[in-house]
């Protein structure tokens, strides 16, 4: 008897703390977020963004899916801010908080409610769909494992590893391409008859070249001429 | 056992917040972290979904690990997107007068 009483003061113990470590994320991660949208700042608001991702890392330990919580600190912490960090180091004009333009009460106003909108619309979308009929029968139950969900992942369904894999690869490729665009656009192998000399309105910069060219023998002409 | 509509209301409420930040701010580098902020508020009520459904099993492991690598990509790109509007426009405040190279 005593033991029973025991364990069910130790069970409501644990209860109390999981309790009190939810509220303690919850605060810390809604705070985390507004500042991070709010701060004059912007390189205090990105680290605010990182401080947030990693206590909502917090909430997916509660949820006992320790995999999620890692990938959650390595790449958005890791990341996905650093990546925002070099993005503003990278533009000057972005750190100057007075240039920022600030919305006018109103449409601060009409802002606030359209968000509530976007709230309401996603909890009572969420919360109508009919997900247990969406998952086929069958399906293995959740049992928190990391094993089970690394034998989910890359055995039975391994199209989700090679979507990942694609994705990142598409984006990678396209991010260099747009940002390397007009280096490209010099290259020899680039420029013919389907390239960028189709477009006329380049036809004014190739020009000078060719005034520089006639200039440059013109220059050399009397060279030759004094040679004979 | 924390209760699964206390995970549910900071979910929304992190995916309103991001909704904030996209509908007001003017600002690229803030409408991409309200976007960020969505995306997180996502994957809490995805995980949220999985553990209190018996059914519902990996597959929100295998969509939230989809979502996060997917939300890593889309930051790459728009970074890249930003700094090609900043070299064009002069400006990442998509409410200032903007410099146009005519």
């Amino acid at each position: 008897m005593g033991g029973n009483a025991m364990q069910t003061e130790i069970e409501f113990l644990i209860d109390l703390f999981e309790q009190v470590e939810f509220f303690l994320i919850a605060g810390l991660v809604l705070i985390l977020a507004y500042l991070a949208l709010e701060h004059k700042d912007i390189v205090y608001a990105v680290f605010f963004f990182g401080f947030m991702a990693s206590m909502c890392a917090g909430f997916f330990l509660l949820l006992d899916a320790p995999f999620i919580a890692g990938m959650q600190i390595a790449v958005y912490t890791g990341g996905i801010s650093a990546l925002m960090i070099f993005g503003v180091l990278l533009l000057p004009r972005a750190q100057d908080s007075s240039l920022e333009v600030i919305q006018s009460p109103l449409a601060r106003k009409i802002g606030l409610r359209l968000s509530v909108v976007v709230m309401g619309i996603s909890a009572a979308m969420a919360l109508i769909f009919p997900w247990p009929e969406t998952v086929p029968e069958g399906a293995p139950e959740l049992s928190q494992s990391l094993e089970g969900l690394a034998v989910w992942l890359w055995g039975t369904h391994g199209i989700y590893v090679q979507i990942i894999a694609l994705i990142l690869l598409t984006s990678l490729v396209g991010a260099i391409a747009i940002l390397k665009m007009e280096k490209a656009e010099s290259f020899e192998s680039i420029i013919g008859e389907f390239g960028i000399e189709a477009d006329p309105t380049l036809d004014d910069e190739v020009e000078p070249e060719t005034v520089d060219d006639v200039e440059l023998d013109a220059v050399d002409a009397p060279a030759e001429v004094a040679e004979e | 056992m924390i209760p699964l509509i206390n995970f549910l209301v900071v979910a929304f409420m992190l995916i309103g917040l991001g909704a904030y930040g996209m509908i007001v701010k003017r600002n690229l580098i803030r409408i991409l972290i309200g976007a960020e902020i969505m995306g997180n508020g996502v994957n809490i009520a995805l995980v949220a979904f999985a553990l209190y459904s018996d059914v519902f099993s990996y597959t929100a492991q295998g969509l939230v690990i989809l979502v996060i690598s997917v939300a890593a990509a889309h930051t790459a790109v728009a970074l890249v997107l930003m700094l090609m509007f900043n070299k064009r426009y002069g400006t990442v405040d998509l409410g200032q007068p903007v410099d146009t190279e005519e």
